[in-house]
């Protein structure tokens, strides 16, 4: 790699939000795969303070946006689900929430219940799997293992439902492919009462544990100015104060009915976010409930036409990351003329960016951890030091046992 | 911001409105897309910029702002020509833009002057050919470009 633009101590220690160095070389092309989300920070030090930090995105670029305007309707509910293997649900509810925008259908109630039922269960996997990692970068791995070992019971329900854990395929144009099954109802409400009081015992653990708390007490701060500039989204932008939730201030699905009690914090650090998804996994244990209590009766899809009427549709959902943003437009075919899609991670890169400024090299697992990114991009951190004008690169683990040594010697 | 507030708004910035169910259009000229982005995002309550879309028209790019608060959706709307896709970046008064500009920047070859990223790639590799058109725009074709750089 060659040295950035202005490498120099005043230049970088000074530089703006955005500097940006054009070096290092993608080993992908254009028309590559497109996750949004991987990326690769450049991180700039003075010694083992962090002065500046420069993301560059498109590792795994997969052209998916162009891709759909090549497939039928139907076709890319499934192309669009791979877009993330961890919220895919959410993905394939904004899409199809977003082309039935479109048609004049009116979408059956109980496929809107049982839609939010599984957006809820991806919800409470989805936070149990990011603290769950976050003990693992912290060097807490018995957290690592007993909460996936939880997470296990709200696969099994996925996997229940739609007859995938990953990629599930639920929701289809018109409703979703399938009912509730026999005893599913049941099966869930236990489960969700068991992870209900493991939430209960894990906030507890997570607020006085001294290990988390060295780690993630005012680690990754942002304010509220930072975030209104800077327009986070979910969890990174309620742990500043600021009540914001898709669910709440614009329903989609059956969140109308039964809609969520928006959680926030105060601190804007690490800590206040491992609180905050906690109180968002009990809320989302109460809502599956209260879900399942009133669904209605009646059909769960009905059948959708293959071509959909031309037209323009924005529309978003509350992905466990935050708000996920696909854009439709239909010419009258049977094929897209445009979807745009815009990840929760892709909005929250800035902010992550600002979490790591003035922190030490050895707080970089955690922070980055700490938004909740889409991505396995910790083995690809380049680093800089600008005193002694070198670089090299680290890999995850290192940095992870790097992180966790600092900590033990302080 | 009302309904007639932004008409009014729409009239001061020489382009139209049009409503919608969700999303409510403002359609500007290139030059006063930083005016009408400042105005929503300064609209009561807090319109957030959930991103920019670009798509493409054939002769046109549009290139499409969406503010979002509450229940509704404003879109700040503009078209630059294929020929000369150039116009201002929102980058300096709204930072959130930035990442949403070089993105279109590297997919549809529309240049924003004043982003941090101009001239430099996000999204695409470094050795993208030069001569290759953007990706996204409906006249590239993906094979060519995988020929060009010898992935085919």
């Amino acid at each position: 790699m060659s040295e950035p633009e202005g490498n120099s101590k005043q230049s970088e220690a000074g530089a703006g939000l955005m500097q940006y160095s054009a070096e290092g070389m993608m080993p992908f092309g254009p028309v590559h795969p497109s996750l949004k989300e991987p990326e690769y920070f450049k991180l700039y030090l003075e010694g083992e303070k962090i002065v500046q930090v420069v993301p560059r995105i498109g590792y795994v670029h997969r052209g998916i946006e162009r891709a759909a305007q090549e497939r039928t309707w139907v076709k890319n509910i499934y192309l669009f689900e791979r877009i993330c293997g961890i919220c895919s649900f959410h993905h394939s509810l904004s899409y199809t929430e977003g082309v039935e925008a479109l048609a004049p259908f009116e979408i059956p109630r109980r496929a809107q219940y049982l839609r939010e039922l599984v957006a809820e269960f991806e919800r409470i996997h989805s936070h149990l799997l990011w603290l769950g990692l976050l003990g693992h970068w912290a060097g807490f791995d018995t957290l690592f293992m007993w909460i996936w070992k939880d997470r296990e019971h709200i696969l099994d329900l996925e996997e229940a439902i739609s007859g995938n854990r990953v990629n599930k395929s639920y929701t289809t144009l018109g409703g979703v492919r399938n009912d509730l099954p026999d005893n599913l109802a049941e099966k869930s409400r236990t489960e969700v009462n068991y992870l209900e009081k493991r939430a209960e015992y894990y906030k507890s653990l997570v607020q006085s544990e001294e290990t988390l708390s060295v780690r993630t007490k005012g680690r990754g701060r942002i304010s509220q100015e930072t975030a209104r500039k800077l327009c986070p989204v979910g969890p990174l932008l309620r742990c500043t104060g600021i009540a914001r939730d898709i669910r709440d201030e614009d329903p989609y699905a059956a969140y109308g009915d039964v809609p969520p009690q928006v959680q926030t914090e105060n601190d804007g650090d690490i800590a206040s976010l491992m609180t905050l998804r906690l109180n968002e996994v009990t809320d989302s244990c109460r809502m599956v409930k209260e879900t399942l209590e009133k669904m209605p009766s009646g059909p769960f899809r009905v059948n959708f036409p293959r071509s959909v009427p031309a037209g323009e549709s924005t529309f978003h959902v509350e992905a466990p990351r935050g708000e996920l943003f696909y854009f439709v437009k239909s010419a009258g075919g049977s094929v897209p003329e445009r979807v745009k899609v815009r990840t929760s991670t892709m909005a929250n890169i800035l902010t992550a960016t600002e979490m790591l400024k003035g922190h030490t090299l050895a707080d970089v697992p955690v922070v980055l951890t700490g938004m909740d990114p889409c991505f396995g991009c910790m083995d690809r951190v380049a680093v800089v030091d600008v005193d002694k004008s070198r670089e090299w690169t680290i890999g995850g683990e290192e940095l992870r046992r790097y992180g966790i040594e600092y900590y033990r010697r302080k | 911001m009302s309904s007639e507030e932004l008409t009014t708004l729409a009239t001061r910035l020489g382009g139209t409105l049009t409503p919608g169910p969700r999303s409510t259009v403002l359609a500007v000229p290139p030059d006063r897309v930083i005016d009408a982005c400042t105005a929503v995002s300064s609209m009561p309550g807090w319109y957030h910029l959930s991103t920019i879309t670009g798509v493409d028209l054939g002769e046109n790019i549009a290139l499409l702002y969406h503010f979002w608060q509450g229940r509704r959706f404003v879109q700040v709307r503009t078209q630059v020509p294929k020929s000369a896709p150039r116009l201002k970046s929102i980058s300096g008064v709204m930072a959130a833009g930035t990442l949403y500009e070089a993105e279109i920047q590297d997919l549809l070859g529309v240049a924003f002057e004043g982003n941090p990223f101009l001239g430099k790639k996000l999204f695409l590799p470094d050795t993208y050919p030069p001569d290759a058109p953007p990706p996204l725009r409906k006249d590239s074709d993906p094979h060519k470009i995988r020929k060009m750089m010898e992935l085919e």
